[in-house]
């Protein structure tokens, strides 16, 4: 028999202390009403990466469909009709304007909020950033109305970058002009904050605890197996999937967990931070991922290092840090590690985007749904050029995109020209943004 | 160009142009000139007929001032985009017959929108120490008023929009706008004084004799048969706005626009200062710090102190 009836898009499994969002089921569409059949929501991230890119081995040599990518982006290679590359977005409100050197500190500090930051170290101001203007009006209808994550260091205080705030280097999004939201590193934390009751534990108290951990799976089985009865066989699988999916990351958390405590049972990192930057990485993306299939927020970002940062990648045999290295004064060897460090970044984002594109939902994927910006708030990192970004997006923004393309605008445009273009995506209409001139064109399908 | 919050440098020019005169091409010259005898500083070049070729050619020209520039001071250089509006040109210009030299200016999206790029750069101004020359129709500036929250900042970094005349008649609508919404003092430049103080022809082949392949010297020849003198409101326009207090022009009247007028008196020198600016060779740059260096030493003890 088919009925209208359909299962509520803000369903939770719930258990003692737990509330487990669900991904987009087939039960969540009323059957015959065409009328309300809802769309799964657009969801954006950013993904922030620091010290500019070796251009190079970013900018293909040509516009319009992706064919071969470059060497730096070659890990996206596969999945190139998901992505549109952009060429010569600006930020000039990341530039000197007089205020001198610090360009890591404005170059971070404008990125989302397309102002100049104030030059200081005490009394900080930027701007609202416009994943925020986004999050107060749509992150009314999701649980979080936005995620900051990131991967090092949240510093908010002394000086980062000759003479700007630490606040400027290490956070993207902005509350207000004066209050920056600080990135959460920890896993574990991110974890129990999308599905736990919200008290963190201290490390101890969490050891105790520990002993008797079981999965919070285990607190919403009476739940999950009452929703499975009610379900069609493609929503059972997909909730299975899903579930399995929360079950690998607190695998993952809890081996990050066990790792550390070997390590070095009184080190000051988080707790749940892995020491291998991939396996972070690649719990961080699978939360996001989870927090978007179950649409726990639509609006992310994610700041992977700060900028500025002299983080060394033994990882892949580079004990250098990065932005020392990144001031290469066109010195081969040096300018090698550099790419190295932005392929292996881009490395980590394929296998997120990846995973992004196997999760079906709707008439497409949990991707085609998204726009997920990659990039840096300086090209050349020696010159710290604050012109022809390094800028992509992965998804399609709810079939808005025609993606597979490189598009390049004309020298000077402005970064927050996209930005409008993405706010419209998102329902969220605004005439100017930070030093916006327009909205870029050619970004809709017809 | 930015600048380090270091030393004040002297007044930035934003000078825009249909770059289809050959008063546009010596105005540009004299520009490249001011700024090579630290005169002056380019802030802005943007062209108004949409001419891909008069962009390559700024471009070019800008290369060739370039060249005098050598090593690590090469490496840091930034080589500001060239504005360039969108449309077609009316006509084939004569100046573009002979390719200028190096550009790295292909197609349009080598260049930026002129709006755009004069806002940017006035922005990166001391407050005060900017003047904007407009040497062609005004649809450029006209555009440029529209941008959100531009006023402000035109008020705050501009002292002067000096205009020639001559090429207001072909956007009127724009030259309403301009007039009307320009927040700062004008200086309107007209025919008259150009054809007044003409630059001479000969000097082409005597002072620009320096370089074989002089882009401003092979625009000129190709400009016209020579021998020939060229009207100036251009240049005049500029030696104002880079010179306002050093008696070479005076002002008629008062209020707001203020036309320039001759003394006849100022003649020789200003046609002297014409010649020198226009086919002043080009200047080595000292190299500019790389970033990171002192300029952050120096500011971190600023904040220490503090």
């Amino acid at each position: 028999m088919i009925t209208k009836k359909s299962l509520p898009r803000r369903t939770f499994l719930r258990g003692m202390g737990t509330a487990v969002a669900l991904p987009f089921l087939d039960a969540m569409v009323p059957a015959l009403s065409a009328a309300t059949r809802s769309k799964p929501p657009v969801r954006m991230a950013f993904v922030y990466v620091p010290n500019g890119i070796i251009m190079d081995g970013w900018n293909p040599d040509y516009e319009g469909p992706l064919g071969e990518l470059p060497r730096i982006l070659k890990p996206l290679e596969p999945y190139r009709q998901d992505i549109t590359l952009f060429g010569n977005l600006t930020h000039n409100t990341g530039r000197a304007l007089l205020d001198g050197a610090g360009d890591h500190g404005r170059c971070c500090a404008s990125y989302l909020t397309g102002v100049q930051p104030r030059k200081t170290v005490i009394d900080i101001k930027a701007g609202v950033s416009f994943d925020q203007i986004v999050a107060n009006q749509v992150g009314k209808q999701t649980r979080f109305p936005s995620l900051e994550l990131g991967m090092e260091d949240a510093r908010q205080a002394g000086d980062c970058d000759s003479g700007y705030s630490c606040a400027y280097t290490n956070n993207l999004a902005w509350r207000s002009e004066t209050q920056p939201l600080p990135p959460v590193l920890d896993p574990r934390a991110l974890f129990e904050r999308l599905f736990g009751n919200g008290i963190a534990l201290t490390p101890a108290a969490r050891a105790r605890e520990n002993l008797y951990r079981r999965s919070i799976l285990d607190f919403v089985s009476d739940d999950t197996r009452k929703l499975e009865t009610d379900l069609g066989p493609t929503d059972r699988r997909k909730l299975d999937e899903y579930l399995s999916s929360i079950r690998e990351i607190e695998r993952q958390i809890e081996k990050a967990e066990k790792d550390n405590a070997q390590i070095d049972p009184h080190m000051e990192k988080p707790y749940g931070v892995p020491a291998d930057f991939a396996e972070h990485f690649k719990l961080m993306a699978d939360m996001m991922t989870v927090a978007f299939q179950s649409d726990l927020t639509r609006v992310i970002t994610f700041l992977v290092t700060h900028e500025g940062t002299s983080r060394p990648y033994r990882e892949i045999d580079i004990p250098d840090g990065h932005h020392p290295l990144t001031h290469h004064r066109n010195q081969p060897d040096l300018i090698e590690k550099v790419a190295q460090i932005n392929c292996y970044h881009v490395r980590q984002f394929a296998a997120w985007i990846a995973k992004m594109r196997t999760i079906r939902e709707g008439d497409g994927s949990l991707l085609d749904n998204c726009m997920i910006v990659y990039g840096a708030g300086l090209s050349d990192g020696n010159r710290h050029l604050h012109e022809d970004l390094p800028t992509l997006i992965a998804g399609r923004g709810g079939s808005h995109f025609k993606s597979g393309r490189r598009i390049v605008y004309r020298k000077e445009t402005p970064m927050c020209n996209l930005y409008l273009a993405m706010m419209d995506r998102m329902g969220v209409h605004v005439e100017h943004f930070g030093d916006s001139t327009g909205r870029l064109d050619t970004l809709d399908l017809t | 160009m930015q600048f380090p919050a270091s030393a004040k440098p002297p007044v930035g020019i934003g000078f825009d142009s249909a770059m289809d005169s050959i008063g546009d091409v010596l105005a540009l010259a004299m520009l490249h000139g001011f700024d090579g005898k630290d005169q002056a500083r380019i802030a802005a070049i943007s062209v108004s007929s949409g001419d891909l070729r008069a962009a390559q050619f700024c471009d070019a020209v800008s290369h060739f001032y370039a060249s005098a520039t050598t090593g690590p001071a090469a490496m840091f250089m930034r080589f500001t985009p060239i504005g360039l509006a969108d449309g077609k040109p009316a006509a084939e210009s004569p100046i573009f017959a002979k390719p200028a030299g190096t550009t790295t200016i292909k197609s349009v999206i080598d260049t930026a929108d002129p709006a755009t790029l004069i806002r940017n750069e006035l922005m990166a101004q001391y407050d005060q120490n900017a003047a904007v020359v407009l040497g062609g129709p005004a649809t450029d500036l006209a555009n440029l008023l529209n941008l959100y929250g531009v006023k402000d900042w035109i008020a705050r970094k501009v002292r002067l929009l000096c205009i020639a005349e001559d090429g207001l008649q072909t956007d009127a609508a724009a030259a309403r706008k301009l007039f009307t919404e320009w927040p700062t003092p004008i200086v309107t430049v007209g025919r008259e004084i150009g054809d007044t103080l003409p630059f001479p022809g000969e000097s082409i082949d005597k002072d620009f004799a320096y370089s074989t392949a002089h882009p401003i010297a092979d625009a000129y020849r190709a400009f016209k048969p020579m021998p020939y003198d060229a009207p100036s409101s251009a240049m005049a326009a500029m030696l104002y706005a880079v010179h306002p207090n050093d008696g070479y022009f005076k002002l008629s009247g008062t209020g707001n626009p203020r036309a320039l007028v001759l003394d006849p008196d100022q003649k020789e020198r200003i046609i002297r200062t014409y010649i020198e600016m226009a086919s002043a060779k080009p200047v080595a740059r000292k190299p500019r710090r790389p970033p990171d260096d002192k300029d952050k030493d120096k500011d971190k003890n600023k904040e220490e102190k503090k």
